[in-house]
């Protein structure tokens, strides 16, 4: 059972059977560990701010650490516009890197690493920000997929592949995070496996490869919520700012 | 690395029966989807009020704070650096201006001082100069007196010298006249 690397992921039930009008909402070992992460986050939250000092203690300035990173990020890349969407960006990166770090623990369940839950969170982004460019723009936002300074020849193939690489943005987010995550936990447990299989004698070799392995998966980790907090900046970026 | 293990992942999963999703991926079985996307909206939302509402402010707040203190206390820094610069100046200005009187109460006693000076000397000069007239004109008299009475010594002497040396008395006014003849030539080489 242990043996089989995609066991990790297996979802299972806790506690009674939830159902309303025939559809499952039980809560389940993901949820547990969405509740474990939002919890983390809010436990480190009022750590960081319970005190209000001049001269900011480990956890607080860890806290503001995390905030001008975030107010940083979308200053960088959506500009002064997309203030009112701190709050929502900064608690999107905040809860993908808990799950993501929480999911590095061993024996613990990975939220990030199934489909479903970042493809609900890229189709959300998605949704939402093509309201708010129709919003800001009204039937202007259309535009976006008509590149300026493009040869007329070559308009109508440009605004296909615009249209396409649009429509493909919550696939090419949720994809891109879940598939990093589940990659990088399958490896850890082939080589966690390897470890045990080739036993005292070979297994040092898989272990050390175990070791370095957990380094990288942890900075992915990082890495993954960045790139998914800064993609939905940049797709802000398009709804507020009209480039095109 | 990470594609191609996806990529086998895929392809083993396409080639598993997919109803049998314990040995593919747990990913496609469908059976706690609903439930997953339920407990992600609701923990998030929960996640996101309690964020936007109580955290976020707060934080902000304080960072605000310390960037109102930092900019009071570097604007207090330069107010007391320009009261201590105008001090400065005051201080400078009073100094220099202290300087000035002293170098024009020296100047300004120094020429009085000059002037009693030289008043002085001239005073003194003048009185030295009558003094010095009137010693002058003492030492005239007193010349014209020791002159005579030098001829009545040198007539008495000449007479007693004649008398004790001939016996015989000799007339005074041709005494007289011998006396007044030497002295006349002699006399200047003595007075």
């Amino acid at each position: 059972m242990a043996s089989n690397p995609m066991h990790q992921f297996t979802v299972n039930r806790i506690g009674p059977e939830i159902k309303i009008e025939g559809i499952d909402l039980s809560f389940t070992n993901a949820s547990l560990f969405m509740v474990i992460s939002a919890s983390t986050i809010l436990l480190f939250l009022f750590l960081g701010s319970k005190e209000k000092k001049i001269i900011p203690d480990k956890m607080q300035f860890i806290v503001e650490m995390f905030y001008s990173f975030v107010a940083k990020m979308i200053s960088d890349t959506a500009g002064s516009k997309a203030k009112p969407y701190f709050p929502f960006i900064f608690s999107l990166f905040m809860f993908v890197l808990f799950c993501n770090m929480i999911g590095m623990l061993p024996y613990s369940f990975t939220v990030t690493s199934h489909i479903i839950v970042t493809l609900i969170m890229a189709l959300f982004i998605f949704i939402a920000v093509t309201i708010i460019g129709f919003i800001k723009h009204g039937f202007k936002y259309l535009r976006i997929f008509v590149p300026s300074g493009v040869p007329t020849v070559l308009l109508p193939l440009i605004t296909v592949i615009e249209i396409i690489s649009y429509l493909s943005r919550p696939v090419s987010l949720s994809v891109r995070l879940f598939a990093n995550m589940m990659a990088g936990h399958t490896m850890l447990k082939v080589f966690g496996g390897f470890v045990v299989s080739l036993g005292v004698l070979g297994g040092w070799l898989p272990l050390s490869f175990s070791v370095a392995l957990t380094g990288l998966e942890i900075l992915v980790a990082f890495l993954q919520a960045y790139v998914f907090a800064i993609l939905t900046c940049i797709y802000l970026n398009d709804a507020l700012n009209l480039h095109h | 690395m990470k594609g191609t293990l996806l990529f086998l992942l895929v392809v083993t999963v396409v080639n598993t029966n997919l109803n049998a999703a314990e040995a593919g991926m747990p990913q496609l079985d469908p059976t706690y989807w609903a439930s997953q996307a339920f407990w992600l909206i609701l923990v998030f939302t929960i996640l996101y009020i309690s964020i936007s509402k109580f955290f976020l402010p707060k934080i902000k707040e304080n960072l605000d704070n310390r960037e109102n203190k930092i900019k009071e206390d570097l604007e207090n820094a330069s107010k007391f650096k320009d009261q201590a610069e105008s001090k400065l100046k005051e201080y400078e200005l009073i100094l220099e201006n202290a300087k000035k009187e002293v170098s024009k109460i020296h100047f300004e006693s120094k020429n009085t001082l000059d002037k009693n000076i030289k008043l002085k000397k001239e005073e003194m000069e003048k009185e030295i100069e009558k003094e010095i007239l009137k010693a002058q004109k003492e030492i005239v008299e007193l010349k014209k007196n020791s002159i005579s009475s030098i001829q009545n010594i040198s007539e008495n002497i000449v007479s007693n010298i004649v008398e004790n040396i001939s016996g015989d008395k000799l007339n005074e006014s041709s005494i007289k006249a011998a006396v007044e003849d030497v002295s006349k030539k002699n006399l200047s080489k003595y007075l």
